[in-house]
């Protein structure tokens, strides 16, 4: 009962924010998705050796978004950012193929943790804009998403570069989040 | 245990931890503020929180610039502690280096150069580089100093970066500050450096000039040693820079009056014009006296300091000798340092004010200033010889006072007058006789003896005032026996009658047989030889003329006084010694032997002539048939405990381990030492190569004892001819072999010069012994009883006598073996002793001998009995030696 009027106060004030983790493997285009989304631009990067943190606001909600570095060095320190996650932002270079196999395997130790058991799941199939990306489905496929259970899940071709398909994830998110999905 | 017992694990209440890591991981600023502040304000009082890393490092992208401070502040703390975790922190920075605000990137910068995380270092040479060239000046300052921290944690990387050609581009900068920081960069990075990395051109020296006058007063600091350092080419241009340096003489930091002092003298080397360097020393002598009215502190950094601007250059402070009277409320270093520079600018001119100043410092209460004065008047009678009867005088009065330290003192240095001025005031001796029996310094009854000796023909009871002393003889310090001994021969060979005659017997019989000093033994058996030999010879050596002495305490040697002048204004300055002497941690090894030095042997201060007595001049090549010994008494054993050399070294040489024909003119002598519980290898490296050595460090291979050095080994460079001790500490159990037990220690060094080297060394079993070896009597019986008795070995050592138990016991009792119980059985006797290795492994110890008769058993119980073929070896040397 507190956990539900809690939510209704925050929703109704807005100042309640979203944490919202973006992993993926290195060069996937998290840090340039994270910018797309506070900024509205691209901006050049360059390999994210730690995390950048943004406040997001979209529909009337608060996302505080993590971007953190994929580099493998640094992917075991993921588990730092999990406790208290909302949301999961899993970005995928969908040109990347050779790839993809990690990712899948980062993607479902993700799933497995504990700590994000109440988590949602946005996936991007992002790079959509360079030639020979896999779509969508391939990417469900590569991905195994099928296999995931008890969780709300979607998946949206993007390109950070070009803007598109980002706000439609987004969308998705603060609906699923707005319904109680977190 | 049922499962519901699982509640009483985890507890309701959180611990401050806990309750910190929520409160940082909050979704409301004000909380993650207030908690980050917790979280410092702990850390402050020594709490460990660096478990919070993570929550705090995720703090750390936030626009408030007070938050960020703080979490830089953790991050400078706690990332030495999580290395791996530091790296999170990585972007933050690459971020905050680009930041709008400049303050932000010269935080990020200059935090950035505190991380000393090799992991991330790499990481911050891009943000660093952006940083140089920065359009902000307080960016680009703190860059410049954030190069030279860099430098100190990875030396190539910043070499390879190309940031010391970044740095010396920021000395041609705009902005003074960054100018002088980045002065200050490569002047640190130089000193670590070997290869030459900054070098004033005349082109930079001109920027450095004009920057001089606009920055800071450290800034100025900076580029004045900077500018002391760079070697000019001719008179006129070190004329020109002193010119331009001049007004920071009246600045209000002495730290720059320093420095500025510095770099003129250093320059005026080179200027040849008389006119332009009087003017100087007359422009240098204000500031410098205005730093005497600063704090006592400040005064005394001062009063070092001009104590060896004096010693080059005595004009600059001549005329200013009244600013070094001391006052009454002058704290006593402050005094003990203006007593010193007093002497050194006292003159012919100035004499008598002077000395009206020490004589009234001799009545002072403070001891040490009183006898410090007493000396001065002495050093200043040496010094001037038109002032010497008045210097006398002033000590004839002052030895009236009967003050009993006043008296002694003065009687010291009147020894040194007539030393200085033979024939010329002796007609004062019967004064100094009347306080004889009032002395009861070593020093002070030395001299008075030597007088007594020198001017034996002039002093009616010479043989009488002697005869009193000699009653003591045995209970005399060596530096008094030394003295009487002497003093007694000239006596005798001054006045040979019958007296004298008998007194030379006692004396010498005391000096060779009753005695057990080197020394003093050795000097009595020459006189002896000299005297039986030929009384004529004799004379002409015992009574031979003495060189003229002068004052040259407290002078320091030409090439380290320049070497300190170079470094006015910093800490080798105050304690005069040049800079390597204390900053290596090799060098306080070395002090802690020159320590032993002093109180461990019994060496008359020969080294500085001006005070020591008179050592009859022995004969050196004279008699080259002479040996030592006269016939009629054969010299005892030598004993080897007593040192009797001047050399510094505190005991045996060490044994060659690596011979320098082996090492291509590397030497290396070493042994395993036990000092004050712990366990040394004491080295000595001598490079006889012909270049300089550096680098050194040093490996042991896997032994018996895992013995491994338990730091660095701490090696300066070695220049060729030179040498350098070494203090390894060790440690035990780090790298066992688990070979049977060998006492061989295989040892690697190597040098960045030279391959490495490799040799053997033994290790003497007994340095295992501690000092907590000591066993009650109960305590070994019950030992003795509970190991079996194959824990048992003995050895007999057929061809060894044992003489005295108690010789034997005290040798034994010095390698920690310690006597619990004698039992005679028929004419043997039969000694218990007690020992202990590391990890409490008791060694009882059973020695069975008759006295004066060959053959001597050992055995040993113990329950590490495979060590009892090393324990033997060592302890047959021990017993033998």
């Amino acid at each position: 009962m507190g956990i539900v009027f809690t939510r209704l106060f925050s929703s109704l004030f807005g100042n309640k924010e979203a944490r919202i983790l973006v992993l993926g493997l290195d060069n996937a285009g998290k840090t340039t998705i994270l910018y797309r989304l506070q900024m509205g631009e691209v901006v050049s990067t360059i390999p994210t050796i730690g995390f950048n943190v943004e406040t997001v606001q979209y529909n009337n909600i608060k996302f505080q978004v993590w971007d953190l570095g994929g580099q493998t060095s640094i992917r075991p320190y993921w588990r730092c950012y999990f406790p208290n996650t909302q949301a999961i932002i899993y970005v995928v270079d969908s040109s990347d193929t050779d790839r993809l196999m990690v990712a899948k395997e980062e993607f479902h130790a993700i799933l497995e943790e504990d700590e994000l058991k109440g988590a949602v799941v946005l996936i991007f199939a992002n790079k959509q804009d360079l030639p020979g990306a896999l779509d969508d489905a391939a990417v469900t496929e590569s991905l195994e998403l099928h296999k995931i259970k008890n969780r709300q899940w979607a998946i949206f071709k993007t390109s950070a570069i070009k803007g598109e398909g980002l706000f439609e994830g987004l969308d998705w998110l603060s609906n699923t989040l707005k319904a109680g999905g977190g | 245990m049922s499962g519901h017992d699982s509640k009483y694990f985890s507890t309701t209440k959180k611990g401050e931890i806990p309750e910190l890591k929520e409160e940082l991981n909050s979704q409301y600023k004000d909380k993650r503020k207030d908690a980050v502040k917790k979280v410092i304000a702990a850390m402050t009082v020594g709490k460990d929180v660096s478990s919070l890393f993570t929550d705090v490092v995720n703090c750390m992208q936030t626009e408030n610039l007070e938050l960020k401070k703080l979490v830089y502040l953790y991050l400078i703390n706690y990332a030495k502690s999580q290395p791996d975790l530091a790296i999170l922190a990585v972007n933050t920075f690459v971020k905050d280096s680009q930041d709008p605000n400049p303050l932000i990137r010269a935080l990020a910068v200059r935090t950035m150069g505190c991380i000393r995380v090799d992991k991330i270092t790499e990481y911050l040479c891009d943000p660093l580089q952006r940083c140089l060239k920065d359009d902000d000046p307080y960016v680009r300052k703190t860059a410049a100093i954030c190069v030279a921290k860099l430098y100190d944690i990875n030396a190539e990387l910043v070499e390879d970066r190309g940031f010391l050609e970044a740095l010396k581009d920021l000395i041609s900068d705009n902005n003074p500050m960054v100018v002088a920081n980045a002065v200050a960069a490569l002047a640190e990075i130089q000193e670590t450096s070997a290869k030459p990395v900054f070098e004033l051109t005349s082109n930079t020296l001109s920027k450095l000039l004009t920057a001089l006058n606009e920055c800071t007063e450290w800034g100025q600091v900076f580029i004045l040693d900077a500018l002391s350092k760079y070697k000019t080419t001719d008179a006129r241009e070190a004329e020109n820079i002193v010119e331009r340096v001049t007004p920071r003489l009246q600045h209000a930091n002495c730290a720059v009056v320093l420095s500025a002092v510095k770099m003129i003298l250093q320059q005026m080397e080179l200027i040849t014009s008389t006119d332009v360097v009087r003017n100087l020393c007359k422009k240098m002598a204000p500031p410098l006296v205005t730093l005497l009215s600063a704090e006592p502190e400040i005064q005394y950094v001062a009063l070092r300091n001009i104590n060896l601007i004096v010693q080059k250059r005595p004009t600059i402070l001549a005329h200013e000798i009244k600013v070094f009277f001391c006052k009454y409320n002058d704290p006593i270093y402050v005094k003990m340092e203006k007593l010193e520079i007093m002497i050194k600018l006292a003159s012919d001119r100035n004499i008598d004010q002077v000395l009206l100043e020490f004589k009234e410092y001799a009545t002072e209460v403070d001891v040490d200033f009183v006898r410090k004065a007493v000396r001065a008047i002495g050093r200043c009678a040496i010094k001037l010889e038109r002032a010497a009867e008045r210097c006398i005088s002033v000590l004839l009065e002052l030895i009236k006072i009967k003050v009993n330290y006043v008296v002694q003192e003065a009687i010291i240095v009147i020894k040194d007058i007539f030393r200085r001025y033979p024939n010329t005031y002796e007609s004062i001796i019967a004064t100094l006789c009347e306080s004889l029996d009032t002395l009861d310094e070593p020093e002070a009854k030395a001299s008075m003896i030597w007088i007594i000796g020198e001017y034996a023909e002039r002093i009616d009871n010479a043989d009488e005032l002697l005869e009193s002393f000699l009653e003591s003889f045995p209970e005399e310090p060596a530096q008094v026996q030394l003295q009487l001994l002497t003093a007694t021969v000239k006596l005798f060979l001054k006045k040979p009658t019958e007296g004298p005659q008998q007194m030379i017997q006692v004396v010498l019989n005391n000096a060779t047989v009753e005695t057990d000093n080197p020394d003093l033994r050795d000097r009595a058996y020459i006189y002896w030889r000299l005297l039986s030999t030929d009384p004529e010879a004799a004379k002409d050596v015992v009574l031979a003329e003495k060189p003229v002495i002068s004052d040259d305490s407290n002078q320091l040697d030409p090439s380290l006084l320049d070497e300190l002048l170079a470094n006015i204004a910093t800490l080798s300055s105050v304690y005069h010694k040049p800079p390597e002497a204390f900053v290596t941690r090799v060098k306080t090894a070395q002090r802690s032997e020159e320590d032993e030095y002093a109180d461990g042997s019994e060496v008359e201060d020969s080294e500085t002539p001006s005070h020591a007595v008179e050592n009859s001049p022995p004969p050196p090549g004279k008699q080259p048939g002479v040996s030592p010994a006269p016939p009629a008494a054969p010299a005892p054993e030598p004993n080897l405990l007593d040192f009797g050399d001047d050399s510094v070294d505190a005991g045996p040489p060490l044994p060659v381990l690596l011979s320098a024909a082996t090492a291509e003119g590397l030497q290396i002598s070493g042994q395993l030492v036990r000092r004050d519980g712990q366990i040394f290898y004491s080295m000595l490296f001598e490079n006889n190569t012909q270049i300089a050595l550096d680098g050194f460090m040093i490996q042991f291979n896997k032994n018996t004892f895992g013995l491994a050095a338990g730091g660095p080994l701490q090696v300066p460079q070695l220049q060729p001819g030179t040498s350098a001790n070494a203090l390894l500490p060790m440690v035990l159990f780090q790298n066992v072999s688990p070979n049977p037990p060998s006492s061989v220690l295989q040892v690697a060094v190597k040098n960045n010069q030279q391959r490495v080297w490799y040799f053997n060394d033994q290790i003497p079993f007994l340095i295992f012994f501690g000092e907590d070896g000591r066993m009650e009597r109960g305590v070994f019986l019950e030992t003795w009883k509970s190991l079996p008795d194959s824990n048992e070995v003995s050895k007999e050592f057929p061809g060894m006598v044992i003489n005295s138990l108690q010789v034997i016991l005290d040798r034994l009792a010095a390698s920690n073996m310690f006597f619990i119980a004698k039992r005679k059985n028929a004419n043997q006797d039969v000694l218990y002793l007690s020992a202990k290795i590391p990890r409490g492994i008791p060694f009882l110890i059973e020695v069975t001998a008759v006295i004066g008769v060959p053959g001597v058993k050992c055995a040993i119980k113990t329950p590490s009995p495979e060590m009892a073929p090393l324990f033997f070896h060592s302890i047959e040397a021990l017993l033998k030696s």
